[in-house]
């Protein structure tokens, strides 16, 4: 046991720092639902640091890492599947990588615009195609997402098949969520701290009542241990880790987003404040690959059988 | 950054799981429904501490300077961790290693060294801790068992309540008032509790027999020699010692494995294939496993060398979450177990349910991580 962050992961995250400094701030009144920049992805993919995992010295946690630091952003990255699924796959999958299960292509998916690569996880395999505009349906343009999202019009005939476990594609997916997830979180927390620690009301700052010091103090436990479970999923690379990794930030998930909106009072629901592009990213992570009750149900199984 | 346990502490953890297959009698699960601070327990504690002892492993994390091997935070995680989840055959006994020992080197005089940590270490010494009063739970600063120093002794009068182990202990770590100084009018004295002047009732409770006690405090007298740092300088020694009891009990071992038997329980009676039951059972998991995990984060702190703060009241917090879900989950599927049907989910709950309230209450926790971890401005006073 080791949970120290080692020179590697320290090196690699203190660059990220650097790198994504001119995209901490956000501009506000002005931001649309969506805040994307092709600028820090460009040089996120240039750096090399989307495909950390398959380094020796650094692998699959420091790709979490990656992800969650990344994450934590107000621009929305296409990040965690580049950066923990690809490798599985194929890595030379052209970015942005969109998944989506056999089961639920109805699903929006995140990303999803021509030349992206749509990966179909689901029983009868794991396959990709290329996204083009006519099988594509936009969503409603005011969708509060916070990220690029769309629908599929329909299926290619003939998509290409990879030879890879199909489970392990959807463990990684998960650990993927869940690492994205531990990021939001962590910076809706922030950003929710920041507002009540300035924000005064009755003659002091709102931080100070503790009907609303407990609730974070609850949320900063379960953003914590989102974190920690994230990463520990990435190290071990267990289908019941994983599980229980993503259901636990979809849990954290419901626990916070309605509490930070309400902490912010009028602000987080306009457009005024940039809680909802955590909020709402997560919010749309709540309900991938089914969910608190599938994810529940994956775990179980993975822990105890079926 | 790495999640896995090295070849030297699974190695640990097996010479661990050995000895206690070897040493725990064929019904110890049953045995061990007595609560930890039952005279049964405490009995059987003191033979099995010795052989701990003798076996290396009662205090094997201490420096060796203090007789111990040195091995380490990681190790006494382990160990601790293997000892809950067998029911703490230690008994009461856990708090001398895990924080009455490593503080009563860090702060006593050689004279207090040398009169009590040698019975520690032959697995021979029972203590309680002297901490709530009746007006005094979470807000511990506000007690009132009051020490005067009248011709070179302490005089001791007052009362404390909910005192674990008090029945059967033989030392109390004792927190009194000498002066008005809300924090820095306390002082801890270490008070031998066959001294004339203790009265100790047990108050009747759900978590097991001998638990819970009031002390009552009549014009006990003890030797100046019996305070423990200085006068006033005791809050800074209990939360010294807090941060080590907040991370001593890994209760999330307990709870995950209280929550396995029930799971097999479960599916033994063909009620394990509800999707409801099993997912809920998943959540229990998760909460278990997090809790785990962000223990793990503070006791990294402990191995680098780092101070431990507030991170430990975030990491015990986690770990009441898991327990009150693992308690409400077995009560709810399998509320047989409370009546008789498994000794071993029995006496999980029965330490699960005080989980919010030892070492300082969970509320308690949550105004430190406000303060400390996310440092919000201070609530007005």
């Amino acid at each position: 046991m080791q949970l120290t962050l080692s020179e590697d992961q320290t090196q690699v995250l203190d660059s990220i720092d650097s790198l994504a400094r001119p995209y901490a701030a956000v501009p506000l009144h002005d931001a649309s639902f969506v805040l994307e920049s092709a600028e820090l992805d460009a040089s996120l993919v240039e750096n090399g640091f989307l495909d950390v995992l398959a380094v020796d010295e650094l692998g699959p946690v420091t790709a979490a890492l990656v992800v969650e630091k990344l994450a934590r952003l107000p621009f929305a990255v296409e990040a965690a599947v580049s950066a923990l699924v690809r490798p599985l796959i194929d890595l030379e999958l052209p970015r942005p990588i969109c998944l989506v299960e056999e089961s639920r292509p109805g699903a929006p998916v995140r990303f999803l615009r021509p030349g992206a690569t749509v990966v179909v996880v689901g029983s009868s395999g794991v396959s990709s195609f290329t996204a083009v505009q006519d099988k594509i349906a936009p969503a409603s343009h005011d969708t509060p997402y916070a990220y690029p999202v769309a629908f599929l019009a329909g299926l290619p005939d003939t998509p290409t098949r990879h030879e890879v476990d199909p489970a392990e594609v959807l463990r990684a997916w998960r650990v993927a969520v869940a690492t994205e997830a531990a990021g939001l979180l962590g910076a809706a927390l922030a950003s929710t701290v920041s507002h009540v620690s300035e924000r005064r009301q009755f003659g002091r700052p709102l931080a100070t009542f503790q009907a609303l010091r407990h609730r974070l103090a609850e949320d900063q436990v379960v953003t914590n241990s989102v974190y920690w479970l994230a990463l520990r999923a990435a190290a071990s690379g267990t289908a019941a880790d994983a599980a229980l990794a993503l259901l636990h930030a979809q849990e954290a998930t419901k626990r916070v987003c309605y509490d930070y909106h309400q902490f912010l009072g009028g602000m987080g629901m306009t457009l005024e404040h940039p809680l909802h592009l955590w909020t709402y990213r997560l919010k749309l992570l709540s309900a991938e690959l089914g969910g608190r009750a599938d994810q529940g149900l994956a775990a179980a199984e993975a822990l105890w059988g079926k | 950054m790495q999640f896995e346990w090295t070849a030297e502490q699974d190695e640990f953890r097996r010479k661990i799981r050995d000895f206690l297959h070897a040493n725990l009698p064929q019904d110890w699960e049953a045995f061990s429904e007595h609560g930890p601070a039952s005279p049964a327990l405490t009995a059987f504690a003191r033979e099995f501490c010795v052989k701990l002892a003798e076996a290396g492993i009662l205090f094997p994390h201490w420096p060796v300077e203090m007789g111990g091997e040195g091995l380490g935070p990681w190790e006494q995680q382990i160990l601790a961790e293997e000892m809950w989840i067998a029911g703490e055959p230690r008994g009461g006994q856990y708090m001398n290693v895990n924080w009455i020992g490593p503080t009563l080197q860090k702060y006593g005089t050689e004279d207090q060294k040398r009169r009590y940590l040698e019975p520690i270490t032959r697995g021979q010494s029972l203590w309680c801790q002297g901490f709530s009063e009746p007006d005094a739970g979470s807000d511990l600063a506000s007690l009132r068992t009051r020490a005067r120093l009248v011709d070179g002794n302490y005089v001791i009068d007052g009362q404390k309540i909910w005192t674990s182990y008090a029945g059967l202990a033989d030392t109390c770590f004792l927190l009194t008032r000498t002066s008005d100084d809300r924090k820095k009018g306390i002082t801890i004295i270490l008070v031998p509790m066959d001294t004339p002047g203790i009265t100790v009732r047990q108050i009747p409770s759900l978590i097991g027999e001998g638990d819970i006690h009031e002390v009552f405090f009549d014009e006990v007298t003890v030797p100046e020699s019996a305070r423990f740092g200085e006068e006033g300088q005791a809050w800074e020694i209990v939360a010294y010692s807090l941060r080590n009891e907040r991370l001593g009990i890994p209760r999330f071992t307990l709870a995950r494995a209280a929550l396995d038997r029930a799971v097999q329980m479960l599916g033994e009676q063909g009620r394990f294939s509800r999707e409801y039951v099993r997912i809920e059972a998943a959540r229990c998991a998760a909460l278990c496993e997090a809790a785990a995990t962000t223990n793990y984060a503070v006791v990294q702190r402990r191995a680098d060398g780092r101070t431990i703060g507030a991170e430990s009241s975030s990491a015990r917090y986690a770990t009441v979450m898991a327990e009150r879900v693992v308690c409400e989950f077995v009560v709810e599927f399998l509320p047989e177990v409370l009546a008789g049907a498994s000794p071993y989910l029995k006496m999980h709950h029965q330490r699960g349910i005080v989980a919010g309230i030892a070492a300082g209450s969970a509320e308690i926790q949550l105004n430190i991580i406000a303060s400390e971890v996310l440092e919000l401005p201070r609530e007005p006073r």
